[in-house]
């Protein structure tokens, strides 16, 4: 009795942490979610209403629920295997022995570390239409740059040069991964006589994918709360102004639910903005962990 | 110093550039309990300290404090504390709110932000002042006309205006004279043609200097301050959003595509890019004469002087459409209002000092002379202290002029119902509008769902 009271004891912060800040704000926005609240009035009870307006049941609906989930969903579909690919392959560069690799590992990894409302500010910069990266662009013939972060088509795609940028995080995994794939693997492919794709296929990619799953986990949780590179750039360091500018191409699901929540006050509606978008997350990361079974190869067996 | 503008949410970024603007206000009031709401006046001089909260930053802040000694001189046995804002780039209504809520406001509130005062008005979370004004003579009148239009809301005076915003057009007389125009235009067709006449195209066709951008959110354009010159009106007698109803927005934003088509959607959405980030910078596209025209605010007159001090430029009243040229000399206004928390622990001292902040020349003029905003009372407006440049009066005539007013209008939840008029001009700009009319009227259902959505059920 006294060896659990004395671990209870050791628990306590956490405990107390966790019921004060995670477990009771989350019960009362799932209680907030089924009212009308805007944090001055006392909330009232409405009943499904916040979630029949996002989906438009039974009459009116959020004119803008369905271009928030487009848009984060385009940006977890092309971000995350973008953000994969390009960690990878950096690693593999970084992981192989020459001169000067501390200096490319810490270079690779340095964005990672710029704040990202920072980079974004940067990257604004970079491609207004009379910046460094349009006029390059410009200078090559025949070929003028698009406006980015003023034109609708361009906008989203702007916003993966600064994933691909900040990939750093990333590239430390890879090559944690990579440097723990034993060299016996290789040597013994390459006894039977693989080439390098070969190599890359059978070897590294199996045992890279617990990395990789990880990544994509997290990357699509990352994906479904995108919010502050999109905030920036749609914002009026660009010379935007209006929701998700330009025209609603960078209106998140997140962001959304920020001017729902913070500018508009429908804290009930935000709750149940936030609530869908939770167990979302829940039923993705459920597939992917089932899916896992299939392809994530454990070096250790795993832990079943 | 702070400029209100039209989208409050990027306050915090346009801080970021350096922005400075914003137009201080006080208001005040309230008859909460101790509120001296009748017989003769007889002050109680029991020396305290009240607390005032203010989002003033930088020199503005150290010129507004300085200016609030002479309240201490008023009255001796009153000490003003000012608290500013925790993140400058914080929303004034947030704090308006959680400092309410957690029931520890403080005596008296300056807020840049105009939008929400219907909210303040509505739910209580401001008092309302009319039992201290009609005590000390204080009438909403005693200010423009406009003034009403963001400071009551539901009968309810819960604000007082303290300075304002108001705006105009700014042209560039070298150019207009370049271009053998001699005198600002005074129509939408005039603006038009002259728009046309001023513009300047580098060889390949980019456009290198344009006569007048008419983009929603090109500086502090809105497609509403176009239509307003029109005479639409945002909601119809019964309340609901009239943007399909009242003909005069499809007028505007025919006018509006009509002179985008003309530079081209794609030049001058590139040229939009290009400048509009640097609306607050020293590189702003009017004072670096990329363009000719421009609606914009009365701060402009300061920055300008500061900035680009050999800029030979006018201001003139927005040019009101041909229909109705009743309407030229109107425009968009408001800005800083000063108001009494609900539970304000010294109500009847917040309303001195709210009186002092929006009625007392003593404070309006040399504030409106460090920040270039527009003295909001007659005397003020009249005084010889007065210190703006010439260009500066066009600012205080539309002030006074009848047919201005705030936008967007109030409403108990907000402003927030704007952004989606804005987000469909923008469409409609860009080609993406195929219908017009049935575009308004998904515009006015999607309004009203969202206002629906902020009223308590």
């Amino acid at each position: 009795m006294r060896k659990h009271a004395f671990v209870a004891l050791l628990l306590s912060p956490w405990i107390i942490g966790f019921l004060a800040f995670q477990l009771v704000p989350m019960l009362l926005s799932l209680y907030y979610s089924f009212t009308h609240y805007d944090l001055i009035s006392s909330p009232k009870w409405i009943g499904f209403s916040n979630y029949k307006f996002m989906f438009g049941i039974g009459g009116a609906q959020d004119p803008y629920y369905w271009t928030g989930v487009k848009n984060t969903l385009w940006i977890i579909a092309f971000g995350v295997p973008l953000r994969i690919a390009t960690g990878m392959a950096t690693a593999m560069l970084l992981t192989r022995p020459r001169r000067g690799t501390n200096v490319y590992r810490t270079l690779f990894f340095m964005p990672s570390i710029a704040p990202r409302v920072g980079a974004a500010l940067v990257f604004v910069y970079l491609l207004n239409p009379i910046g460094p990266m349009s006029q390059l662009i410009d200078a090559v013939p025949g070929i003028n740059s698009p406006l980015w972060f003023g034109d609708p088509q361009w906008a989203k795609p702007a916003l993966l040069f600064i994933a691909v940028w900040g990939v750093g995080d990333a590239i430390v995994l890879y090559m944690a991964g990579l440097l723990n794939i034993p060299r016996q693997l290789y040597e013994a492919i390459a006894i039977e006589g693989a080439n390098a794709w070969q190599r890359f296929r059978h070897v590294t990619l199996p045992m890279l994918t617990p990395v990789i799953f990880f990544s994509l986990i997290i990357g699509v949780i990352d994906g479904f709360q995108y919010f502050d590179q999109a905030y920036i750039a749609s914002g009026p360091a660009s010379g935007n102004r209006g929701l998700g500018d330009p025209q609603n191409s960078l209106l998140f699901y997140g962001i959304w639910l920020y001017e729902q929540a913070f500018r508009y006050f429908h804290m009930g509606y935000a709750a149940a903005m936030a609530w869908v978008m939770f167990v979302a997350i829940m039923i993705c990361t459920a597939v992917l962990l089932l899916t896992s079974k299939r392809w994530v190869h454990y070096g250790g067996g795993g832990l079943s | 110093m702070k400029v209100h503008t039209r989208i409050r949410r990027w306050g915090g970024a346009l801080l970021v550039l350096g922005a400075t603007v914003a137009a201080a206000g006080c208001g005040g009031g309230g008859d909460s309990g101790g509120g001296g709401s009748s017989g003769p006046l007889k002050l109680d001089k029991t020396p305290v300290t009240i607390t005032l909260r203010h989002p003033w930053t930088g020199d503005e802040k150290k010129i507004f404090e300085q200016t609030l000694q002479k309240f201490h001189v008023k009255y001796p046995w009153i000490t003003v504390k000012t608290i500013g804002y925790p993140d400058p780039d914080t929303f004034d209504q947030q704090i308006v709110i959680k400092t309410i809520n957690a029931g520890d406001p403080p005596d008296a509130f300056l807020s840049f932000g105009p939008d929400y005062v219907g909210q303040y008005c509505s739910s209580g979370l401001w008092q309302d002042l009319s039992s201290y004004m009609n005590r000390d003579n204080v009438s909403i009148d005693d200010f423009a006309k406009a003034a009403v239009t963001y400071t009551n809301f539901d009968g309810k005076q819960c604000a007082l205006p303290s300075l304002t915003d108001s705006f105009g057009l700014y042209y560039n007389k070298d150019m207009f004279a370049k271009a053998g125009i001699t005198a600002p235009p005074k129509t939408m067709t005039e603006l038009m043609d002259d728009a046309k006449k001023l513009t300047v195209r580098n060889p390949d066709g980019s456009i290198k200097v344009a006569g007048f951008v008419p983009l929603q959110d090109w500086g502090q354009l809105g497609i509403s301050d176009l239509a307003r010159m029109w005479g639409a009106q945002w909601f119809d007698d019964s309340g609901k959003p009239a943007f399909a109803t009242d003909p005069n927005w499809a007028a505007a934003m025919q006018w509006q595509k009509e002179l985008v088509d003309w530079y081209g959607y794609d030049s001058i959405a590139r040229f939009y890019q290009t400048y509009n980030g640097d609306e607050f910078s020293a590189q702003n596209a009017f004072e670096t004469g990329k363009v000719a025209m421009m609606f914009d605010g009365e701060w402009r007159t300061a920055f300008i002087k500061r900035e680009h001090p050999e800029l030979n430029y006018g201001t003139a009243f927005v040019p009101a459409a041909d229909s109705n040229p009743d309407l030229y000399g109107a425009a968009r206004v408001g800005g800083t209002i000063v108001g009494i928390p609900k539970g304000s622990p010294h109500p009847d001292q917040a309303w001195l000092l709210v009186k002092f902040l929006s009625d007392d020349p003593a404070y309006l003029v040399p504030m409106a002379n460090a920040v270039g905003n527009v003295p909001t009372t007659a005397a003020s407006a009249s005084s010889p202290d007065l210190a703006l440049p010439p260009q500066f009066h066009t600012f205080i005539d539309v002030w006074n002029n009848p047919a201005s007013s705030f936008a967007p209008p109030l409403t108990p939840t907000g402003a927030g119902y704007a952004d989606l008029l804005g987000n469909f001009d923008n469409k409609w700009v860009a080609g993406k509008v195929s219908d017009l009319p049935s575009g308004l009227q998904t515009l006015d259902s999607d309004v009203e769902n969202q206002l629906q959505l902020g009223e308590a059920p």
